[in-house]
């Protein structure tokens, strides 16, 4: 089926453009979803990197994924299937004793408490109360930020139940909520965990790095207990990041939204790249997209999933936008920090301490300190690489074995804090020598690790940009920093998915709430083009 | 019991002062109790090497309430501001930058580095402009409380809500980012050259344990741009005679009102009966009684060593204990034989009277910043240097010269060593550092004062040393400040007051804590 006008385009077949077709079509909108690559996922994307291995490019769970997006479009039915392994944090430490995060809340305050009386104490209350606040958080996922210009009734009307549920926490809840959301995540697990213990010091170093997610400066900077919130926002987290794998990988996932968003009658072309967004004569309204090989469809909206910079200066142009977005917009800070480092190994690595292979089965944690975080951050802000990064891998072969060929294993490992832009240097002769710091800094933990490496794949945020088209290799479309969140993000004024041009919306990880496998973002850009009815 | 006051107020500082003044203007029996031999806490003039004069702590003025000026009279008791006229950033490859008033010059100087900061210098001072005239309105107000449901607090929150807005949605942004971003960030949405954008950015550092590219540093900036002399925003000066002359201004206004100051007076503990408070006990034993006490020290000292933190709610005790109150800042101060020279600049002249920052790039504030995080004192420190004798010439003998010296950071708590053995140290990287761009001035040094945090916090009693009695953090501003339901003015215990730096709006000399917790004081 192929139309010449449709109702809407979207630009992009990431996870939030699939969200956003599949609601616009289940609406009656006639939906062309154009994707640039040969397949869908955008930075969820799992490609077949050596013959027989899934490897997943970006995002390596789907926690934060709003259920309700989840049962709206019945993915369950699509093949969605999760899995939750009873790990959720296995840290090696460097005095060989490592840390142990259960999913199980109950079991982990019980082994801590063996090794530190008063942190087993505090976990459970600890994990309730951030988790407490990391769901009214989750809360404000599928709702449109008001702005200077939108706070009227009518804006707030959808807020209302969120600020009830906030006011029955009571006054002394709702005061903390303010106050340590902005808190340098360091200072929020001193409130917690201030005690100097070796068990101490690993908790505080785990949950730094679960900060650490999302383009974020280091532990020591205000608004990173937001991050540490944010990414618990779907819960089920054990007291690290919310995490549910699916099984499969999340290429099940995307295969899920795409069949959800095609079921709804949405046309998906992959191998389409927009290279431009058409706009009237007075560039005031959209008219259709441009595609690289000069075809030109026509459409009443285009609804962006790509990220802001590359939406309005490479797919519009700055001359056709007004000066004041252009510079606002230019201002948005999205140099990526993370690196995939994925690995092919001969079998389970063994980390020194580990029991088995459901020690393995959540994230494996190299972030010993907070301090250790805060150096990484150090080398990164010069834009170094750090001495020792700090690192996440998980295995996904452990819950889908079937990502790689027989008996073979898989690491998938996040570098983080290693920047896109190098200050001496270029990526291309930096990344094999990331490759080696990874596989050395895990060599320190699991001996054996190196020799069991048959194939590794490096990608940088260099990639990211280059072969993504993720502007600065920034997964997560804009530093999720205090001042590019809520009505900030991407731009205030501009946080309400519309943008000045009428029919052009915004959809992508730079819109509200940001990054992440949340799906809210495309979710909440649909809701917004079908109530202006467009 | 000895004499009977109505009001008590603890400290001698320029809060104390402001507070007890107030109070002395709307008819209260005041008393202000001071530890050392002269007024003034962290603002005071001390002749600590014969014929020379250092401010010893604070050193410029800017950001005294206007309102706290006219309400008080300070003029006619003695208070001369003298402008602050320009600011040097001398780089280390012999080059520098140089503002001032003079709009076209100043444009002319930045245009070397970048004509494109050439153009946006005037957008940006506009945009300042509008932020400080934005948050003027928030520092004369007592801050409402965002959970009550009262009418009268809805109705300041509504009031500050339409206030912010009612500068057009671009401003009202514009003070969103302030308070979220990063100095350096912000300040880089108009510039590109390195000393513009450090000298800029370290407005934002001054006084916290954060670096220029720490989210939060902007409102820090923002914090030092919203003072106003005479009339005119953004404007730094030097008080005559140091700035213990303010000091002794705000205290002469405070007798003429009727209130009585002693010195050498320390007060040892708050005297509480049945939840209330009734006077005050110094150390030597002695008893006052008063109706009303107001403490103007820090949080630390207001809540947990002048009342038995078991007369607190445990909710009060704990966010006081975890209240970042950080010290990150020392001071040193010079008596030199002769004039400083700098080597970009070399001879006397005008430019030797404004400040001199030590800010060359970014970078240079942040590896020095780095340095702190794990404890220790920056190699190459952050220095905001003021020569007053060059403004004020009563400050040093005919010829010689007074050198004041901001330094940051210097961590309270080091990670190896203790600063009675690491003062010297600091000292001279301090020395070290300026000597790169004043090549004369070792040979210059008559007399050298450090004061390390530790130093500071044992002479004025701030903890820490920290000079704003509490990070001007996000988590700890406005309703926030010091802590959720105590940010206007009152304790748990009836009758006992707060109105120092450590409440709102926050440290450096403004006298606005003092104001506004005296007008509390008084409306009850």
């Amino acid at each position: 089926m192929s139309a010449d006008r449709y109702d809407v385009i979207i630009i992009g077949a990431g996870h939030n453009g699939l969200v956003a077709a599949a609601y616009l079509a289940k609406a009656g909108r006639q939906v062309l979803v154009l994707e640039a690559r040969d397949l869908v996922g955008g930075a969820a994307a799992s490609e077949e990197v050596w013959p027989g291995f899934q490897v997943e490019i970006g995002a390596v769970d789907a926690g934060l994924l709003r259920p309700r997006i989840a049962s709206d479009l019945k993915l369950e039915q699509y093949g969605l299937y999760w899995v939750e392994g009873q790990t959720a944090v296995f840290a090696p430490q460097p005095d060989g004793t490592p840390l142990r995060l259960w999913r199980d809340v109950t079991r982990t305050a019980e082994a801590l408490a063996a090794r530190d009386a008063a942190l087993g104490e505090q976990w459970p209350r600890f994990v309730a109360a951030t988790g407490r606040r990391a769901l009214l958080l989750g809360g404000t996922m599928l709702l449109t930020p008001p702005d200077a210009d939108h706070h009227g009734p009518m804006d707030l009307l959808s807020w209302l139940p969120l600020l009830m549920k906030v006011r029955r926490q009571g006054r002394d809840e709702m005061m903390e909520l303010v106050r340590v959301l902005p808190l340098p995540v360091r200072d929020y697990l001193d409130e917690w965990f201030g005690e100097d213990t070796a068990s101490g010091r690993a908790v505080r170093g785990v949950l730094a790095a679960a900060a650490a997610a999302g383009d974020v400066p280091g532990p020591y900077a205000a608004g990173t207990t937001y991050s540490l919130l944010y990414h618990q926002s779907g819960g089920l987290n054990g007291g690290f990041r919310s995490s549910r794998f699916v099984r499969g990988g999340l290429a099940a996932l995307l295969a899920a939204l795409r069949e959800a968003a095609s079921g709804q009658g949405a046309e998906i072309r992959t191998g389409s790249p927009v290279v431009r967004i058409l706009l009237d004569e007075f560039d005031e309204e959209v008219v259709g997209v441009r595609l690289d090989d000069g075809q030109e469809i026509q459409a009443r909206a285009v609804l962006s999933s790509a990220d802001p910079k590359r939406t309005f200066f490479e797919l519009i142009g700055a001359p056709r936008l007004p000066p004041s977005l252009v510079r606002a917009a230019g201002n948005v800070r999205q140099g990526g920090l993370a690196s995939r480092v994925a690995l092919a190994l001969d079998g389970l690595p063994a980390f020194v301490g580990a029991e088995g292979e459901a020690d393995l089965d959540g994230h494996i944690v190299i972030a010993p300190s907070v301090d250790y975080v805060e150096r990484a951050w150090d080398a990164a802000k010069y834009g170094r690489l750090p001495v020792e990064p700090v690192l996440e891998a998980v295995v996904p072969t452990i819950h889908s074995p079937e990502l790689a060929p027989n008996g073979q294993q898989l690491m998938l490992v996040t570098a983080r804090f290693t920047p896109y832009r190098l200050r001496e240097g270029e990526w291309a002769q930096q990344r094999e020598r990331l490759g080696d710091l990874v596989a050395e800094t895990l060599a320190q933990y699991a001996p054996d690790l190196p020799s069991r490496i048959l194939k590794r794949r490096i990608i940088t945020p260099a990639d990211y940009a280059e072969r993504y088209m993720l502007t600065d290799g920034g997964g997560y479309h804009g530093q999720m920093a205090l001042d590019q969140l809520f009505f900030m993000r991407p731009i205030p004024g501009y946080g309400r998915y519309r943008t000045p041009i009428a029919g052009l919306y915004l959809g992508g990880a730079g819109t509200h709430p940001g990054g992440g496998i949340t799906g809210a973002p495309g979710y909440n850009a649909a809701k917004a083009l079908l109530s202006d009815r467009r | 019991m000895g004499q009977r006051y109505e009001a008590v107020v603890i400290g001698g500082g320029h809060n104390g002062l402001v507070n007890a003044a107030y109070l002395a203007r709307g008819g209260k029996r005041v008393l202000v109790l001071e530890q050392r031999h002269l007024v003034g806490g962290a603002t005071v003039t001390e002749e600590i090497y014969p014929g020379f004069n250092y401010s010893v702590f604070s050193y410029v003025v800017s950001l005294l309430r206007p309102e706290v000026v006219r309400d008080l009279r300070l003029p006619e008791h003695g208070l001369v501001i003298l402008p602050l006229e320009s600011t040097l950033t001398p780089l280390p490859d012999g080059d520098y930058l140089y503002r001032d008033g003079d709009h076209h010059r100043t444009r002319r100087a930045i245009a070397r580095f970048s004509p494109r900061d050439a153009d946006a210098y005037s957008d940006y001072g506009r945009t300042m402009y509008f932020m400080a005239k934005a948050v003027k309105e928030i520092l004369g107000t007592v801050p409402p409380d965002p959970t009550s449901l009262w009418p009268g607090e809805m109705g300041d929150l509504t009031r500050l809500a339409r206030h912010i807005l009612g500068l057009g949605s671009e401003h009202a942004y514009t003070l969103a980012k302030m308070m979220t971003m990063s100095a350096a960030d912000f300040v880089a949405q108009w510039f590109e050259s390195e000393p513009l954008r450090a000298t800029l950015s370290a407005s934002g550092i001054i006084g916290t344990f954060l670096g220029p590219r720490s989210p939060g540093s902007a409102y820090v900036l923002l914090h030092h741009y919203m003072g106003e002399i005479d009339g005119q925003f953004r404007a730094w000066g030097f008080a005559k005679g140091g700035t213990g002359g303010i000091a002794e201004a705000i205290a002469s206004a405070a007798r003429a009102f009727g209130a009585e100051i002693r010195t050498e007076a320390k007060v040892a503990e708050v005297i509480v009966k049945n939840g209330r408070a009734r006077g005050v006990v110094l150390e030597d034993g002695e008893e006052i009684a008063a109706e009303v006490v107001v403490s103007s020290l820090d949080p630390t000292h207001t809540f947990l060593n002048l009342v038995e933190p078991a007369q607190l709610p445990v909710e009060l005790v704990e966010a006081v204990q975890r209240f970042n109150i950080r010290g990150s800042s020392a001071k040193v101060n010079l008596s030199l034989d002769g004039v400083p020279e700098l080597a970009c600049l070399p001879g006397v002249g005008r430019h030797l009277a404004g400040a001199i920052s030590i800010s060359p790039d970014t970078d240079y504030l942040e590896r020095a910043y780095d340095d702190a995080k794990y404890g220790d004192f920056s190699r190459r420190p952050y220095v905001d240097v003021v020569i007053p004798s060059m403004i004020d010439p009563d400050m040093a003998p005919p010829g010689k010269h007074v050198m004041s010296c901001f330094v940051q950071y210097a961590p309270y708590e080091l990670r190896q060593g203790s600063w009675d053995e690491k003062r010297t140290a600091l000292g001279d990287a301090v020395v070290d550092t300026l000597s790169e761009y004043f090549p004369n001035l070792r040979d210059l040094i008559l007399h050298r004062q450090v004061m390390t945090p530790l130093d500071i916090e044992r002479v004025t009693g701030l903890t820490q040393g920290n000079i704003f009695q509490g990070e001007l953090s996000l988590s700890q501003l406005f309703f926030l400040r010091p802590a959720a339901g105590y940010a206007q003015f009152r304790t748990p215990i009836d009758g006992y007051w707060q109105c120092g730096s450590g409440t709102h709006p926050g440290g450096g000399i403004t006298g606005a804590p003092g104001r506004l917790a005296a007008l509390e004081i008084l409306g009850q």
